[in-house]
């Protein structure tokens, strides 16, 4: 039998790419401006789709934001318009160069969640943004299970060919093998000093990180103090 | 040498204009005839080759046409001949500075000095009419010594038309008197005389003509030898970019209004680009067939206007952004006339920075923008808008923020040291809630419908403001770490003192 008549020189024939090897781009991080979660995890990969979910999470998500709006143009996409900006500003944060997306504000066809998938793609595709965060935390459990394992895929395939670092922020990881990274965090009592709230200790696991494996089990502490702290 | 650009049949080829592009040449091919005058006694006052080939006149009646069978039927539109008018100029103002708009359809332009951009008169006659019909006209040129021989050569033949120099009165010969601009008279004195051409006018002695009619009657004679010099009557084309259209019949739909849109942005477009112009504000009106009932204040008009961060000559970002808008609303009437205007400012020379960071395309952006508004909304019950950049009042008020546009073209701001910082979850609008007090301190909380145990707190801290206005607040805030089903969780909460009301303001996470 030749050659081009083998099955996958048929197939090959049909559609060239079926069998070609997905090369993913170079990997690129940010840093979050938390030294022990960017050791941990060798900072938020670009291109690809991470979780951030468990107490601390929104803390976590300033930081990278104060720590990428200075270089990069970045997005929130808020399903439950819950951003404080003032908490934001205080980390740092350069706001002008944030596009805070409030979803759920108005009467629309659309539930927060589905508004909060379809700005998502919109942003994705016009494309520009260093880091795009979808905050989902308000959003129910059960809710957000219901999520199509498609849709999270989709969103890992599409932000592969840009220079986007693509962040959800939950009470749980939902995207499974479509994210590259899974940050869970975990919080101790927070610290009162006489009658002022102070400091939260949060310890950091990674459940899932494609990049770094070595460093999995590591779960430092590290502390995020209050504004007036 | 002088050129003079006419459009013939001008009241059909401006309503044409406005048709989308596949369906103008079919309807300029297939008879069409414009009609004007009062409701009840409509008569034709333009109409096509093809309607003239069909038996139609102008000034028949609209019954008497219509008993013509495949006739399209317009209604004059003053507001398109305008438009169409002012698309001439602009198509001629690239061409020449030193244009005159003769009338209605008809513009001449000053060529001279213009060879080394444009060529021998040949190749600037095509280039005129290969402009005219970008815009959507079927035009005829016509190249002269001077502007009325230009003018008359127009009127005269069809296509393009070149008169050497010299050659004028030859070339002319064979034109009708009857488009000469004589008096009520003139023309049936001259049938008398069996004048029937320019030809034969040209040929009469000028002295006995004087005696018989005048200087009129010489005037007219240099104009059939085309020896008649005058100065141009230049026009200054004001950069005005105004584009409107009034429908027969108002309509409902967005499909209908969007064909129409597309192609006056089209023409203003077109204009901005002849102009070297760009614009960075686009102004839409749309007048709303209201009928008015009594006591009823719905509005007859709606407008929105878009400002752009840069400027712009892009028609599809602006059809875009318009459409977009069109599809978001809802209009309590029919549309019957669509205004759309640009402010003109000079086009962007910008140079990329190689160190600036990687930024959204700005034109993209905007029509990203606008199909988010579209999914979550323009401005939420407070009037802040639901998609922007975030910033920060300047009062002492907590939480004051306002959204203001995003832009990619913002500065980059240092960076600074970054401490990792407690953020806080903010619950718009606040929990309406109540606590048990133990010695002015909370010590139950209601969340999520349970009266929750405080665990640790922090407060009372106390602000107020306003007070010199309707705005007046005053509250006292405390911190707290409540028991709650999933652990600890810490909270900011707040007593409203004037309304004597507590309120959870958010979590801290």
């Amino acid at each position: 039998m030749p050659h081009s008549h083998s099955p996958r020189a048929q197939i090959e024939a049909r559609i060239p790419s079926a069998f070609a090897s997905h090369k993913r781009l170079e990997s690129r991080t940010l840093l979050t401006g938390i030294p022990e979660v960017d050791s941990l995890t060798g900072g938020i990969p670009v291109s690809a789709l991470t979780e951030i979910c468990g107490p601390g999470k929104t803390s976590v998500l300033v930081s990278l934001l104060a720590h990428s709006s200075h270089e990069h143009y970045c997005a929130l996409v808020d399903a439950s318009d819950a951003f404080d900006p003032v908490s934001a500003e205080a980390a740092g944060a350069d706001l002008s160069h944030l596009l805070w997306v409030r979803c759920g504000k108005t009467k629309q066809k659309l539930r927060p969640l589905e508004q909060a998938f379809k700005v998502t793609d919109m942003l994705l595709q016009s494309g520009g943004f260093g880091l795009i965060v979808v905050d989902l935390s308000d959003i129910a459990d059960k809710v957000v299970c219901k999520v199509p394992i498609s849709s999270w895929f989709r969103f890992s395939r599409v932000v592969e060919n840009q220079q986007t670092a693509l962040v959800f922020i939950e009470q749980q990881p939902h995207a499974t093998s479509c994210a590259r990274l899974v940050l869970k965090l975990a919080a101790a009592p927070a610290i009162f000093s006489g009658n002022l709230l102070m400091s939260f200790t949060l310890n950091a696991n990674v459940t899932r990180n494609c990049e770094k494996k070595g460093v999995q089990s590591a779960t430092p502490d590290f502390s995020v103090k209050a504004q007036w702290a | 040498m002088f050129a003079c650009l006419l459009i013939p049949d001008f009241p059909v080829q401006a309503v044409l204009l406005l048709e989308p592009a596949d369906t103008r040449e079919a309807l300029r091919r297939s008879p069409m005839a414009v009609l004007d005058g009062p409701s009840t006694l409509l008569k034709v006052i333009a109409l096509n080759d093809a309607a003239r080939n069909g038996g139609i006149k102008a000034g028949m009646t609209k019954l008497q046409v219509e008993t013509c069978t495949g006739v399209s039927l317009r209604k004059r539109s003053a507001a398109s001949e305008e438009s169409a008018q002012d698309a001439l100029l602009s198509c001629a103002s690239a061409f020449s500075p030193r244009v005159e708009s003769t009338c209605p359809g008809t513009v001449i332009l000053d060529l001279d000095g213009t060879e080394k951009m444009f060529g021998s008169p040949e190749k600037a006659s095509c280039k005129i009419a290969i402009a005219a019909r970008q815009i959507g006209f079927h035009p005829r040129v016509a190249i002269a010594k001077n502007p009325d021989t230009a003018l008359y050569a127009a009127r005269g033949f069809a296509g393009i038309t070149i008169i050497p120099e010299g050659h004028e009165a030859r070339e002319l010969a064979s034109l009708s008197v009857s488009i000469l601009p004589a008096g009520p008279e003139l023309p049936g004195v001259l049938e008398s005389w069996g004048i029937h051409t320019f030809g034969s006018l040209a040929a009469l002695p000028p002295i006995a003509l004087v005696e018989r009619l005048g200087q009129e009657g010489l005037k007219l004679q240099k104009l059939a030898q085309g020896r008649l010099e005058r100065p141009l009557r230049t026009t200054e084309p004001a950069p005005n970019f105004v584009e409107n259209y009034e429908f027969d019949d108002p309509v409902e739909t967005v499909e209908s209004l969007t064909f129409v849109l597309n192609r006056l942005l089209q023409q203003v477009c077109a204009r901005l680009v002849s102009y070297s112009l760009a614009t960075d504000e686009l102004r839409l009106t749309l007048d709303l067939a209201v009928k008015r009932i009594q006591g009823s204040n719905a509005e007859d008009q709606y407008r929105h206007e878009w400002k752009l961060p840069v400027p712009t000559q892009d028609r599809n970002m602006l059809f875009s952004l318009v459409r977009l808008e069109l599809e978001r609303n809802t209009f309590s009437a029919p549309i019957k006339r669509l205004t759309i205007e640009v402010i003109s400012v000079k086009p962007r020379v910008a140079q990329g920075n190689l160190f600036a960071p990687p930024s959204p395309e700005t034109e993209k952006l905007e029509i990203t923008l606008a199909r988010i508004r579209g999914v979550v909304g323009s401005t939420d019950t407070e009037g802040i808008h639901c998609v922007g950049s975030a910033k920060l009042l300047d009062t002492h008020k907590p939480n004051a923020f306002a959204v203001d546009k995003f832009s990619s073209s913002t500065e980059t701001r240092s960076l600074s040291v970054i401490v990792p910082t407690l953020a806080l979850r903010i619950f718009r609008p606040a929990l309406e809630t109540s606590v048990e007090l133990t010695e002015q301190t909370p010590h139950f909380v209601r969340l999520w419908k349970k009266y929750r145990r405080v665990l640790a707190t922090s407060g009372p801290w106390c602000s107020s403001g306003n007070w010199w206005n309707a705005a007046v607040w005053s509250r006292e805030e405390w911190d707290v770490a409540l028991k709650t089903f999933k652990g600890i969780g810490y909270y900011r909460i707040y007593l409203d003192r004037l309304r004597k009301q507590w309120f959870v303001e958010g979590v801290f996470d």
